[in-house]
């Protein structure tokens, strides 16, 4: 394999194509993680370098007509999902295609163009201290990883700690999780008690009323 | 509080006003310059040439339209400076020397001589050179009211809002292939600062510091480069509040390599927003921790902050990663200015 890419991209640099401007020889794979409390949303931008297009495009284009169809991007997503691994607390999660797109063929044929993941997965209710481990084993021998946890928009989420393997396609995020929401002030007259409450200080102040007033004189 | 207090008093308040007053008129007059360098241009223009330059100012589009990638790769829209007539280039040329400082403006020539360096060493490869560098305008050049000058190519993207007496650069774009030349007999290193300033700074940090800072991953490419416009990554690496004074001082000036491409009043409000956050500011570092004196380094690092983040990310692509690389300077609170001009 990797003699055939390395000939690919000789190949290239040969034929005068802009070989300096672009990725050549991997398939960049970043994504970006933001946790809430009720889920996480992944984003994944799929760059093929110009070396190793005709690799990754070859798995896309399953029916080998040179034409990226929204099915087949669709199809290659679900596919990638597979490829990778969410858990939080040690349980595997499942991720959830929420839309997948990609560029132009010419595009991504030249190293400039990406396919564009958004996924997301369910969390089920934990403890205070949680542990996320994302790992993406997509196209290993040709990928270059990047993953970051993005800062929570949740202010009851607090990242702790990132770490990652050398390649990054580990990677462990250690957050908390609190419930800072102060608990809604009830009104007294919200519960049973203060129901009672609120009839005693009626008949209360109707009590002091009938006893304030003057009795009442019969009608000439 | 006696007599002598009282005038101590009286006299540290007017040399506050004195400051501040100078400090305005400065801003005003790089803002009235640059207007008058934006109304100059545009008047050697003509109709067809002023309508493919001028944008709204709320045109998103054209707002995002910028890359490292050469312009034929990814379209970028405005004038071509290898569009213009001698007078047109030179006073396009002007306009972006204005925004800028002298330092940011050699370094923009640098990075736009390193394209055509490029361009020849490719045989003359017409995806190259710096005929290819593009000018735009969004909104209507004004002292008062929010506008900005957009100015790029490959490797180069500056976005410049300028709202009154501010003017912000981010996001903005740096990058330069080759990292290194020679022109007329001088080694040119556009970015060279870049990498000289950061290895120093990272060896100046004691043991226990470049345990924090350094990463134990590989960074392939920019992590918020073009297109990631409003997404803030956790920070990561050395706080600067575990710094000294001294190493501070040496963050801040590498910092400046990219506050200061704006011109001197900008740059000066925008380091003091930098030195304002600097405490939760984070240096992140990947890769080889030493460099051949005189050349680039080949590892990738990161300085983020409340208001900042920065990123140098040498790349792989043509072979020696130190004479290929990427960078990107950018505001998560303002990028676009767009704390100034929200409506």
């Amino acid at each position: 394999m990797k003699t055939s890419l390395a000939a690919a991209a000789a190949i290239l640099l040969s034929v005068g194509t802009p070989a300096f401007a672009h990725r050549l020889d991997e398939y960049l794979q970043a994504t970006t993680i933001l946790v809430n409390k009720d889920g996480v949303q992944a984003q994944i931008r799929l760059t093929p370098g110009v070396a190793v297009f005709p690799l990754v495009f070859a798995s896309i284009d399953t029916d080998a007509d040179g034409v990226i169809t929204e099915a087949e991007v669709h199809a290659y997503a679900e596919r990638v999902l597979r490829d990778l691994s969410l858990t939080v607390d040690g349980d595997r999660l499942r991720l959830r295609l929420v839309s997948s797109k990609a560029a132009r063929v010419e595009e991504m044929k030249e190293g400039r163009g990406d396919i564009q993941l958004d996924v997301d997965a369910e969390v089920p209710r934990g403890g205070q201290s949680r542990r996320l481990v994302f790992e993406n084993h997509h196209q290993a021998r040709i990928a270059a990883y990047l993953v970051n946890g993005l800062v929570p928009t949740d202010r009851d989420i607090t990242i702790r700690a990132q770490d990652r393997n050398y390649e990054q396609s580990f990677y462990q995020l250690d957050y908390e999780e609190t419930d800072r929401s102060e608990p809604v002030a009830r009104a007294p007259w919200s519960s049973v008690g203060g129901w009672l409450g609120a009839g005693a200080l009626v008949l209360f102040a109707r009590l002091a009323l009938l006893w304030r007033l003057p009795p009442r004189r019969a009608n000439p | 509080m006696d007599a002598r207090s009282r005038r101590t008093v009286r006299n540290i308040g007017a040399l506050a006003v004195m400051s501040l007053s100078v400090n305005t008129a400065l801003a005003q007059t790089a803002t009235a310059r640059i207007v008058s360098a934006a109304n100059a241009f545009l008047s050697t223009l003509d109709q067809k040439q002023r309508g493919r330059v001028l944008f709204a100012f709320d045109d998103e589009e054209q707002r995002r339209r910028w890359s490292n990638l050469p312009t034929a790769m990814v379209r970028r829209a405005g004038l071509g400076i290898g569009e213009l007539s001698a007078a047109q280039r030179s006073a396009a040329l002007a306009l972006v020397s204005s925004a800028l400082s002298a330092r940011g403006f050699e370094k923009v020539q640098q990075i736009v001589e390193a394209d055509e360096v490029l361009k020849t060493s490719e045989g003359n490869n017409p995806i190259f050179g710096k005929d290819l560098y593009y000018v735009s305008i969004l909104g209507t050049p004004s002292e008062t009211d929010p506008w900005m000058l957009q100015y790029g190519g490959h490797h180069l993207a500056l976005n410049i809002t300028i709202a009154g007496q501010q003017g912000i650069l981010t996001p903005s774009l740096t990058g330069a292939q080759p990292a290194l030349y020679t022109a007329n007999g001088k080694t040119v290193r556009p970015l060279g600062r870049e990498s000289d300033k950061a290895f120093a700074l990272l060896n100046a940090l004691d043991e226990a510091q470049r345990k924090q800072a350094i990463l134990n991953y590989r960074v392939a490419d920019l992590v918020l480069g073009p297109g990631q416009d409003g997404k803030t990554i956790q920070p990561e690496g050395l706080k600067a509040s575990a710094m000294n004074e001294q190493q501070r001082a040496m963050l801040l000036d590498l910092i400046s390599e990219w506050t200061g491409i704006v011109h001197e009043s900008a740059a000066a409000a925008r380091m003091a927003e930098v030195k304002a956050g600097l405490g939760e500011t984070w240096f992140a570092w990947s890769g080889p921790t030493t460099v051949s004196a005189g050349k680039n380094g080949t590892s990738y690092y990161r300085i983020q902050g409340p208001n900042l983040v920065i990123e140098y990310a040498p790349q792989k692509l043509g072979g020696d990663p130190s004479m290929h690389v990427h960078t990107i300077y950018r505001d998560p609170t303002n990028d676009y200015g767009r704390k100034l001009t929200a409506r």
